[in-house]
């Protein structure tokens, strides 16, 4: 088989944890409270070789071997220099996925001892994630193998987005970070050092999952880079993958005898091919976040003629600058659009894009100005700039864009900005399904992102 | 030592430079411009390739020379005997340290844009190709696009969309479309043989077509 069959991983219907333990703040009594905390519907087999009776009211083993019933997945936590032994076991009780928490292999520059690791799993042709990592997370189907306590970091709700770090901390920061954002989680994926499955059997096995509608990657590196471009080929025509690879090579490292070797160098080399072969490249941390939340709920879009509406002017000229500079440009209105918003605007604005409705507008007003905007055949995608300081934008104004933007005609951004009181109805408008950008910057750039994604998936330039 | 040291020097790998005049007829097998030229081992030899037509170049070729003009190694706009056997001169005596060298005349092409065009070999993705602004714009602007060989047209014209100079380089349809017919060939030739890096650098585009000038094949 070409590619590692990730879904006993995923989605088992028995775990056991090796090195579960029953003092409180071990990483395997983490692991078991947490199956607890989130409801997994399963069976829980600890094991540990000092031979509890029991962990958390679970009945526990010595050896996996001696659960004798069929078990998905083991989660490895014991000390690096046991793990081998451990997946030699695992083999024999025909455990058909392993994640491997221990970290102390090639990380730490102990190569024999992964190498022994692979030779194992690969004896049993068990597919294992790590070593070195947090584990993985399905929402929907509630495996939780993190070692991170649910009270520390907060379990992002069930959504679209499925989320892959090579690295723990990326991954869990990103995950926290993710749960405070507008949007859900599909699954969670921290592989650590890639020893057996790496980045080409996650992003395939992501790519062919149903209920992954965007996938999230942190990379540090590929493992098969040409398989890698083979599966990218047709994953990124299925979903849009955001990707950011950390780790930049110092331009030219290598003994270059040519201009050009000089200057294509690796991290070029990962820019070209991110770009060649449609992963949408995102250049900080922030942006995966950012690109997530327009590809989890917005429409495609290949148009790039953006409606700008706005009741504070100077946002509406920071907008329009930022989509001039992105490359994306300023819809015109039609005439018939023009008139029927002369109709039902005051006359203190002025009908125009950026269309500003005044720092008076009220819910009637943006929902007006949005309904006959986004039904304008000269606009491909809105952004509603609704600051929440001025008198008539309240929660019925928030109301108004959430009805608008509920509809899924056109694509639509919100950028908002503000302490207490707009949090709370930037809560909202996200929690609806629409994404909320603190700066006109970083709205426009989600945009652009959704758009140069949408052209490619249609072949455009 | 930095790259530039390190390949000037010819040190830090095995990859070995394709002589010249080979590397122009590979060139030519996949149809790829190149402007007409010849070795010549006398200041005679420079004046009847020149041959009283128009204007010609002389330079020195040496692996111990990526930067042949910023060395002083290229001599250009070269239209009479006497000019010829100066410069050929001239050339002969600063090539002297940079042994073994050889002198290449050839055909004065037009003015007109410079670009570089190349290949090289990742050692993650494989081989790749190269397109920016060239001749002495190379390292001062760093404006390049990179793709996975082989390129088809429409991949080709996206590198092009990539770089910051496209106006410059290709300010319409027409003159897209002849650089990214020349960057289809060159992935062509890239992918099909044994080679580890490439510089066309530069080609001059002008008047509707283009010229690499300047060429080094490494295997």
């Amino acid at each position: 088989m070409k590619y590692a069959d990730l879904k006993p991983i995923m989605q088992p219907k028995s775990v056991a944890v090796i090195g579960a333990s029953d003092k409180p703040g071990k990483v395997g009594n983490a692991i078991i409270q947490n199956y607890v905390d989130v409801g997994f519907q399963g069976e829980i087999y600890p094991v540990n070789i000092a031979g509890y009776d029991k962990v958390l009211g679970y009945k526990a083993y010595k050896s996996v071997c001696d659960v004798k019933k069929p078990i998905d997945l083991a989660v490895i936590s014991v000390p690096a220099e046991a793990v081998v032994d451990c997946v030699l076991e695992c083999g024999r009780a025909k455990v058909k996925g392993i994640v491997v928490v221990s970290s102390g292999f090639a990380e730490v520059g102990n190569t024999k001892l992964q190498d022994k690791l692979v030779a194992a799993a690969k004896r049993y042709r068990i597919p294992l994630i790590g070593p070195n990592c947090l584990g993985v997370m399905d929402t929907r189907y509630r495996n939780d193998t993190l070692f991170l306590p649910t009270f520390k970091i907060s379990r992002p709700k069930i959504g679209g987005v499925s989320f892959v770090s090579q690295s723990g901390s990326v991954g869990s920061s990103t995950l926290d970070l993710i749960s405070s954002e507008g949007f859900g989680l599909s699954k969670f994926i921290s592989y650590g050092n890639a020893a057996v499955v790496d980045e080409v059997d996650i992003l395939n096995y992501l790519a062919h999952d149903d209920d992954t509608k965007v996938i999230v990657f942190y990379i540090e590196g590929v493992n098969r880079g040409k398989e890698f471009v083979e599966l990218a080929k047709s994953a990124t025509k299925l979903k849009p993958v955001v990707i950011i690879k950390g780790g930049i090579t110092p331009l030219g490292a290598s003994a270059a005898h040519s201009h050009t070797a000089a200057l294509a160098g690796s991290s070029e080399a990962y820019k070209a091919v991110f770009r060649q072969f449609g992963f949408v490249r995102a250049e900080t941390l922030e942006d995966l976040t950012y690109f997530a939340k327009i590809f989890e709920t917005q429409p495609p879009v290949t148009g790039k003629r953006i409606a700008i509406i706005t009741n504070g002017g100077g946002h509406g000229v920071i907008a329009t600058d930022a989509v001039y500079q992105s490359g994306l440009e300023l819809a015109t209105l039609s005439k018939a659009t023009e008139r029927a918003l002369r109709k039902v605007m005051p006359p203190i604005v002025n009908i125009r894009m950026p269309l500003d409705i005044g720092g008076d507008a009220d819910s009637f007003r943006f929902s007006a100005a949005m309904e006959l905007v986004s039904q304008d055949p000269n606009v491909d995608a809105m952004m509603m700039i609704i600051l929440f300081q001025t008198p008539g934008a309240d929660e019925k104004a928030a109301q108004a864009v959430i009805n608008l933007a509920s509809k899924k005609v056109k694509p639509v951004v919100v950028m908002s900005s503000g302490s207490s009181y707009t949090q709370s109805h930037v809560k909202l408008i996200e929690e609806s399904g629409v994404p909320v950008y603190e700066s006109p910057d970083n709205a426009t750039r989600a945009l652009r992102a959704l758009i140069e994604y949408s052209r490619y998936k249609e072949g455009l330039i | 030592m930095n790259w530039l040291a390190r390949a000037t020097a010819g040190e830090g790998s095995m990859a070995s430079l394709m002589d010249y005049y080979k590397a122009r007829n590979i060139l030519g097998r996949y149809g790829i411009r190149s402007a007409r030229s010849g070795y010549v081992s006398s200041a005679d030899a420079a004046v009847s390739f020149w041959n009283r037509k128009g204007k010609i170049v002389l330079k020195v070729l040496s692996g111990k020379a990526l930067h042949k003009s910023r060395m002083g190694l290229v001599e250009l706009d070269l239209g009479s005997e006497e000019e010829i056997g100066a410069a050929y001169k001239r050339l002969s005596k600063k090539a002297s340290r940079l042994k073994p060298y050889k002198i290449i005349a050839q055909r004065m092409i037009p003015d007109g844009i410079e670009i570089i065009v190349g290949g090289n070999v990742d050692p993650q993705f494989g081989k790749m190709v190269l397109v920016g602004l060239g001749g002495i714009y190379v390292e001062a602007f760093k404006d390049f696009a990179l793709a996975l060989c082989p390129i088809d047209r429409q991949e080709a014209l996206k590198m092009i969309s990539e770089l910051r100079s496209k106006n410059v380089i290709a300010p319409d349809k027409k003159s897209a479309d002849v650089l990214a017919g020349l960057l289809v060939k060159v992935s062509k030739m890239f992918s099909n043989g044994n080679f580890s890096e490439l510089d066309l650098n530069p080609v001059i585009l002008h008047d509707g077509t283009y010229d690499a000038v300047d060429l080094r094949m490494l295997r």
